[in-house]
């Protein structure tokens, strides 16, 4: 596995351990001058005006060849770009420009789990409230079941509620899944998410750009939810009130031009209303089902939903002349063709013309007293399900 | 002196009556006449008597007039147990068992003309009948005795004919005689296999998360449960686990339960009391005289009593027959079921918790799942079967859920069944705060509160006051609807311990009422 400049990968590590996730400013420095000399230069900042003296202390008491040891007996890899196992969606955040103050390429990625993040393609995100309901629970599991059981791997965050009934759906149907944490990914928050999380890393990963032991602190929250986004080939909300942290990861999907799914809820339902409106304005497209969603992020022409409409009933397949004719035959008594051609406003030479070619489709019958339905629109007509 | 008195019981619903039963024989136009407001068994018990009498080899006095009396006159009598009472009070009074040896001790049994003895139904009513109104001594036929002896400070004596209960009186040696005859009459309809609920438990059910909820705010609370579903999808699975989540009965509870099985003729006959809430489960082409009570004959108490303080599941109920659906409203209500029979009504309790279960439509396919949709019922089939769903029963269930077959929860590595018993534990508690609650009032569960006590004695917090307040407004619930949802926001308090239900409650109690997806804090709130 070829690795990154060692020197590069420790400087970005030291540089992730004192700067909050998102932070605009240092990774533009980084991408600027490299993280080595951004490293030295506020180390030397610090002696030569007294500026960042905080940070610049800390950065030369910080020791991440330790670190990066401590954090791979736990399980834990480093990765930065560069890496042959870096993955390449994530770049993507370089020209993404900056959400609330936050954005940018991360330094690097803590990672455990079996699965190479360089192997993810074609992912799907599936986000949402964590004040859902069973009906928005309900669909993300089956969602993530049924993207997994497609060889998609599905990627959320781990929270309460849809993320977490994602999660699970794909590891009911043993797939692969990936969650990006706010907090360390040696830790597990929200607590409860403990056993999942474990068994996520089991086929799957879980990652964070918060070094190992880090707090969940709000503002992570919002850092990862591009993660979420950039590592997936398009992003499903599926509930999500007016506020929710859900309609953040769908900003970011738009900011990285990826396709933007939404799974309408009840009119009535307060979970649905930040979906709803994303569907209005067109922002998102409306999804059902997991074919819905797998169209939308396959290459063109790949994965074609087929068209769904009603079963197809008889009249659909009558001309409106046929048609009318036939809405003139009675169901029960016989009629003779004069009376059908009074009812049915029509010449007596097409009627006869018409019923000859329905009584070929065995739509009407004949007898000595007349015409009447055939036995087997008769219950469709009565009923009027035709 | 020509006269004697002894008692028995006269059972008017499913409460006993303690009856004088009097004797005279006099001079006077020779016949038997019967006094008292008896059915037709009842007078017909001295032709029995008079053949059981000499078939014993005592004496009936066929050339005097015999005037039997069941006292209080107005009370109604029926029945064929007063056979046994009737037979030795015309004995005493002819001098052939002495008068005073028959004081203080109640008889019950059915005579056979040879002179021996027929099981008869509701012992247990009688004695508890009898031990109420200080009656020392119950005599009934022998194979009932662990049934009447169920009754604490009761002395009961089974005997299988008459004649041995001549020898029981005088205090001579008991006599040979043939075993007690079974009752006449089969129990109600049989459902299917009632020993089958002690092996089911809620952990064998994959997913179900939001109809679990359901069923345990249901449990908690005694509230009328409705759950929609195509086939497959679990309904009648959880039903039957539902009565595992109930607590054991108390000891009035387990006396009333045993009594109705009593009376219907549903009785184990192991002489033990029923503990555990009883589940009935009458198929819907039942009879409105099964499932209510009543019946030709002798009345007895339906399904429904027989689920009293259990639960009563109505599979398909929309195929319940019309004059069913009408007389469950009664029940759904008030909790007692009346039966009107001639100028007579008698009245039974039904206190139980009923669950509805209703497929989408008459075939049972109709899924809102596309990929499975196979239904065959044309629209208008459709139509007339939900809108029985809708009658005015329904406005009477509390919780309304839409049940879909969970597919993908029975291979979820990380769902965690909870088992009967840890639902049960939090169901018991939950009734524990509503007994402390109600203890002066005259009900015991949030299900059975009246809407106006409610209001006035065990209000809502404001904000959650106001949400409901502003629904009716809105028009998206009825008056008698809030009132419901009242009363599940305080099951749903009591289930996590909230001393006074607010707006959380009562957002989830809306949802549980229409039918709506619940909040999934609600799930996580009960397995936490």
């Amino acid at each position: 596995m070829s690795r990154a400049d060692d020197a590069d990968r420790l400087a970005r590590l030291a540089l992730s351990h004192l700067t909050e996730p998102g932070n605009l400013r240092i990774a533009a420095l980084v991408t600027e001058l490299g993280a080595v000399r951004v490293r030295a230069e506020l180390i030397e900042q610090r002696r030569l005006s007294g500026e960042h003296e905080d940070i610049a202390v800390r950065l030369e008491s910080c020791h991440p060849e330790e670190m990066l040891a401590a954090g791979e007996s736990a399980g834990l890899r480093y990765l930065v770009p560069g890496d042959e196992e870096w993955p390449h969606g994530l770049d993507d955040l370089a020209d993404a420009g900056a959400v609330q103050e936050m954005g940018g390429v991360p330094l690097g990625l803590w990672v455990r789990g079996a699965l190479r993040l360089d192997s993810v393609s074609g992912a799907v995100a599936v986000v949402g409230a964590r004040a859902s309901t069973s009906y928005g629970d309900d669909f993300s599991m089956r969602l993530g079941a049924d993207l997994a059981s497609a060889g998609r791997i599905v990627v959320s965050g781990a929270a309460a509620g849809i993320d977490q009934a994602a999660h699970r759906g794909a590891l009911a149907a043993q797939g692969r899944t990936i969650a990006a944490l706010a907090c360390g990914a040696d830790r597990a928050y929200p607590s409860s998410a403990g056993r999942m999380l474990d068994l996520i890393a089991e086929e799957g990963a879980v990652l964070s750009e918060v070094p190992p032991r880090g707090a969940p602190l709000r503002h992570r929250f919002l850092a990862r939810n591009r993660l979420i986004a950039a590592l997936a080939a398009g992003t499903v909300v599926v509930e999500a009130g007016y506020r929710s942290g859900a309609l953040n990861t769908a900003h970011w999907t738009e900011r990285l031009n990826r396709p933007l799914m939404g799974v309408p809820g009840p009119v009535t339902s307060a979970s649905s209303q930040g979906v709803h409106q994303h569907l209005r304005s067109g922002r998102a497209t409306l999804v059902t089902q997991a074919e819905d969603v797998l169209e939308l992020v396959s290459k063109a022409g790949e994965h074609l939903v087929a068209h769904r409409s009603g079963a197809t009933r008889t009249r659909d397949r009558l001309t409106t002349r046929h048609r009318r004719v036939l809405e003139a035959v009675p169901v029960s008594r016989r009629a003779h063709s004069d009376s059908i051609a009074r009812t049915a406003g029509i010449g007596l030479a097409e009627v006869r013309s018409a019923l000859a070619h329905l009584q070929r489709c065995g739509y009407v019958d004949e007898d000595v007293d007349g015409w009447r339905l055939g036995d087997g629109i008769r219950d469709e007509i009565r009923d009027r399900a035709w | 002196m020509p006269f004697a008195s002894t008692h028995s019981i006269a059972i008017r619903g499913a409460q006993g009556h303690l009856v004088d039963v009097q004797a005279d024989v006099s001079t006077g136009k020779a016949g038997i006449s019967v006094v008292g407001r008896g059915d037709l068994s009842v007078s017909q018990a001295p032709q029995r008597c008079q053949m059981a009498i000499l078939n014993s080899g005592l004496e009936w006095p066929s050339s005097r007039r015999v005037t039997i009396l069941f006292s209080p006159a107005d009370l109604d009598k029926r029945g064929t147990h007063f056979d046994l009472s009737t037979a030795l009070v015309v004995l005493a009074a002819t001098g052939q068992v002495a008068p005073a040896s028959l004081a203080d001790t109640v008889f019950v049994g059915e005579l056979t003309l040879g002179g021996g003895l027929r099981e008869v139904a509701g012992v247990l009513p009688m004695a508890i009948a009898s031990r109420e109104r200080g009656i020392g001594r119950l005599v009934c036929p022998e194979t009932q005795v662990r049934e009447a002896a169920m009754v604490p400070g009761l002395e009961v004596i089974g005997i299988r004919s008459l004649g041995q209960a001549v020898a029981l009186v005088q205090g001579d040696p008991m006599p040979q005689a043939a075993p007690v005859a079974a009752m006449s009459g089969g129990s109600l309809l049989a459902w299917r296999g009632e020993d089958r609920l002690d092996d089911v438990d809620l952990c064998d059910l994959a997913g179900m998360a939001d109809a679990k909820y359901a069923a345990e705010v249901a449990a908690a609370g005694g509230h009328h449960l409705l759950l929609s579903g195509p086939k497959g999808s679990g309904k009648t699975s959880l039903a039957e686990r539902i009565p595992g989540l109930l607590p054991d009965l108390d000891i009035d509870e387990a006396l009333e339960v045993t009594s109705l099985h009593s009376l219907a003729g549903a009785l184990p006959g192991d002489g033990t009391l029923l503990e555990r809430p009883p589940f009935s489960a009458p198929h819907h082409d039942a009879t409105k005289a099964s499932i209510i009570g009543g019946g030709t004959g002798r009345v007895r108490p339906g399904e429904v009593s027989r689920a009293h303080c259990g639960v009563l599941f109505l599979d398909e109920f929309p195929l319940l027959r019309t004059d069913v659906i009408d007389s469950l409203r009664q029940p759904l209500e008030t909790a007692e079921v009346t039966v009107a029979r001639g100028d007579e009504t008698v009245r039974y309790p039904a206190r139980g918790m009923v669950v509805f279960a209703a497929n989408p439509c008459p075939c049972g396919n109709w899924h809102t799942d596309r990929a499975v949709d196979q239904c065959s019922c044309t629209a208008n089939q459709r139509r007339d079967y939900q809108a029985r769903v809708r009658g005015p029963i329904t406005d009477r269930i509390d919780i309304t859920r839409h049940l879909v077959p969970a597919t993908v929860e029975a291979h979820d590595p990380l769902a965690v069944r909870e088992s009967s018993a840890q639902v049960r534990a939090r169901v018991t508690l939950a009734r524990e705060r509503q007994a402390d609650r109600y203890a002066e009032r005259p009900w015991r569960l949030n299900g059975q509160a009246p809407g106006a006590a409610l209001a006035r004695d065990f209000p809502l917090e404001d904000e959650g006051r106001r949400l409901l307040q502003g629904l009716v407004v809105g028009g998206s619930l009825t008056q008698r609807g809030a009132v419901r949802v009242h009363r599940l926001a305080w099951t749903i308090a009591d289930l996590t311990g909230v001393v006074t239900p607010g707006v959380e409650e009562v957002e989830i109690a809306v949802s549980l009422r229409r039918g709506d997806p619940l909040p999934s804090r609600a799930l996580r709130r009960v397995a936490s």
